[in-house]
């Protein structure tokens, strides 16, 4: 076993989240060390090419599935510097102020333990760190917030044709807020609309975690480790604090690296994995756990994508894989199909892989494929609608008496969409079939529901006994444990997660820098 | 502008290492297929079964290197793999996947035509495919049959579609910012 020098701080993950905490603590002038179970990354190794793109994704099962409803962890979590966030669309919709106190208002689902408005200062930092395209005005629905910094993405033919069914039905479309920059932005190069943002940008035009807060992180001293695999979080002799991680290298070595501070950043399924494993005499069910409310209240959004077959060409070729509109007519929740819906509109496509257009008909094969493919790739459209997962109880993680190399128990989920999110869906995939042929396609049909943005496991809340983190993310248990990611998140919305991870780790970061000495001591 | 071989190589999207003759050589499965390069994991009847399906499912996979494409990528890292199968939840090793699922469909063929697959004509190809698509057929004793079909459906997509070629094939830009690194050695 080897034993690491002691740092402040022990960041567990690469992504979003980590990349977060690591830039803002290095910045406060705290020693910080992250551990990264993938492999090292840089944006030179994202190669344009959907089949390449899938090195971003884990083969090694870490989860295994009883579920009625796939969490789809292979397709959502990351392998590698950048974690899941380094593969993600940018698609940035802020959660709305309802989203956040859904029992209080509707009696059904959660409240986190704090408005929107103590979240939008977050988001409006993030937003100008970064760099955002949009338009305040024309996105209606929007919560409060700072204008964006840039002017829209790209509107190609493919938007155009769509926003036509929107209109035919009463329904209005924005322009979809989205982290790539439109125009340069801080030295940043803008997108050049290629369509390649499922394989990795590596120009720099998308806010992903080695374009922005990882280099920022490095440059303030953050040093990160590829390969390393965390087991467990160790506690101090009292199993009063947490005083670091022990992890395995590629070779297999052990190493224990202590810190003042942990974070765990591992994703929404690592991080209860994690905390279960941790296991000690004193906290007998784990971690953080003395609630029984680590793995529990796991969420994954319903999606469904509505196609289109044209006369005209639509340019589906061009612009962002996360699509050109926004439509969010449909957010406001209602009792009988509870939950938000929004429709991401006109998502640039490939031929090949899960999103392409091969996989849109599925059911065709030979050369009833080619002669499909060669109009498809002219003249189709794609629309995504990403549907509100409630927050249940049942729906969980558990540790599997499967084991890893290292021995540690693989995660168990266990998840069913609720009967009204199931109703929601149908609803929304029916709606989507009225929206294409009411654009002037002649063939509409839609995909079978995928699941997009894992969350929940380590909610946030006011009650110690029904949540594992206060509403700086600090374990109730714990206080020099911290939780970062989409799996502090006590409602789903039904907006990208990933803006919104952004945010709350922003928001905790601040918080445990400007507290350090209580929070450590 | 006529490209160069290596530059139409490196430029393939899908450019793999093969071991040639004791040295390694940078290949598109296309072209690792015009040069027959030797299999390292697959048999010659899993080659020939793995092209004939992948044909049936996709017009051109075996001369766009189907077969050399999966036989590549079973030598790889799991995590490192280009296999849609990944997606799925399949665990690693996928040779434990392809080995049965191909024996299986080959089966599948004798019992339906008494013919092996490459020797079906295109409308039993299509009864074939039918026959398995959707459910297991009677008597399949392999990995989900509909499994089977999206992994090798998606396989012979990748080489096919998903290349330069293949998108100029439909007329569309590749419009490529990084192409893979490796260069003849």
């Amino acid at each position: 076993m080897k034993t690491n020098e002691k740092v402040d701080v022990v960041i567990v993950g690469t992504g979003a989240a980590s990349s977060v905490y690591a830039a803002l603590l290095a910045e406060a002038g705290k020693s910080v060390v992250m551990l990264e179970k993938g492999t090292a990354r840089k944006l030179t190794d994202l190669y344009s090419s959907q089949t390449w793109a899938r090195r971003l994704k884990w083969a090694t099962p870490h989860v295994m599935e009883e579920s009625k409803d796939s969490i789809w962890y292979n397709f959502n979590a990351g392998h590698g510097y950048g974690g899941a966030a380094i593969h993600h669309y940018a698609v940035w919709p802020r959660y709305h102020p309802e989203d956040m106190k859904e029992y209080s208002l509707y009696g059904q689902a959660l409240d986190w333990p704090y408005e929107y408005d103590e979240l939008r200062p977050w988001y409006d930092k993030v937003m100008m760190d970064v760099g955002m395209s949009g338009d305040a005005e024309k996105e209606i629905w929007r919560p409060a917030g700072d204008p964006y910094p840039l002017p829209p993405v790209l509107v190609s033919n493919h938007g155009k044709v769509l926003a036509r069914g929107f209109e035919a039905l009463g329904m209005h479309t924005s322009p979809i807020p989205m982290a790539i920059l439109s125009q340069p932005y801080k030295g940043r190069q803008a997108c050049i609309w290629d369509g390649w943002c499922d394989a990795g940008c590596p120009t720099g035009a998308l806010a992903n975690p080695l374009v922005h807060y990882i280099p920022r992180a490095v440059k303030a001293g953050a040093s990160l480790r590829p390969d390393s695999h965390v087991t467990r979080v160790l506690m101090d002799n009292k199993g009063v604090r947490a005083n670091g991680v022990e992890y395995y290298d590629s070779e297999g070595v052990k190493h224990v690296q202590h810190a003042d501070l942990v974070v765990l950043g591992a994703f929404t399924i690592e991080n209860p994995r994690i905390l279960l494993n941790s296991a000690t005499s004193k906290h007998k069910n784990g971690l953080g756990n003395s609630s029984g409310m680590v793995g529990k209240y796991i969420m994954s959004h319903p999606a469904v994508t509505a196609f289109g077959m044209f006369e005209e060409e639509t340019q589906n070729h061009i612009g962002a894989t996360g699509g050109q509109l926004l439509n969010q007519d449909r957010f406001p929740k209602e009792k009988g199909s509870f939950g938000s819906q929004q429709w991401e509109v006109a998502l640039a496509l490939k031929p090949n892989d899960l999103l392409g257009i091969a996989m849109s008909r599925a059911d065709l094969f030979g050369s009833d494929l080619h002669s499909f493919m060669k109009k498809a790739s002219r003249s189709m459209t794609s629309m995504v609608a990403v549907v509100e997962d409630q927050p249940m109880i049942e729906n969980r993680i558990e540790l599997s008496s499967k084991k890893d190399k290292f021995g540690m128990p693989l995660a168990l989920a266990k998840h069913t969409w609720h009967e009204e999110t199931r109703k929601l869906f149908h609803d929304t995939a029916k709606e989507g079939l009225k929206i294409v042929k009411a654009a002037g396609a002649t063939q509409a049909w839609h995909s079978p529901p995928g699941g997009q943005h894992i969350m929940g496991g380590t909610i946030m809340g006011s009650d110690p006994e029904k949540s594992v983190t206060n509403e700086n993310a600090q374990c109730h248990d714990i206080p020099n444990l911290v939780l970062g990611g989409g799996g502090i998140f006590p409602t789903s919305s039904c907006v990208n997660s990933t803006y919104t991870i952004h945010a709350t780790a922003m928001k905790s970061s601040r918080y445990i820098a400007d507290h350090w000495g209580s929070i450590v001591s | 502008m006529t490209l160069s071989r290596r530059e139409f190589v490196k430029q393939s999207g899908l450019a793999l290492s093969f071991a040639v003759a004791g040295t390694t050589k940078l290949l598109s499965p296309a072209d690792a297929y015009a040069e027959g390069i030797a299999f390292s994991v697959l048999s010659d009847e899993e080659v020939n079964n793995i092209n004939a399906i992948c044909s049936i499912l996709v017009p051109g996979a075996k001369e766009a290197g189907v077969a050399h494409f999966i036989d590549h990528q079973l030598n790889a890292d799991p995590n490192d793999s280009l296999l849609v199968l990944k997606y799925f939840g399949f665990p690693p090793p996928y040779l434990d996947f392809y080995r049965p699922v191909v024996s299986a469909i080959a089966k599948l063929s004798q019992s339906m035509f008494d013919k092996n697959l490459s020797d079906l004509d295109e409308k039993e190809g299509r009864k074939l495919v039918e026959s398995f698509r959707d459910a297991n057929p009677e008597g399949w004793q392999a990995p989900p049959a509909p499994l089977a079909y999206h992994a090798l459906r998606n396989d012979a997509v990748d080489v096919v579609y998903g290349t330069p070629e293949g998108f100029e094939k439909l007329g569309v830009p590749y419009m490529e910012h990084i192409l893979p690194p490796e260069g003849w050695s």
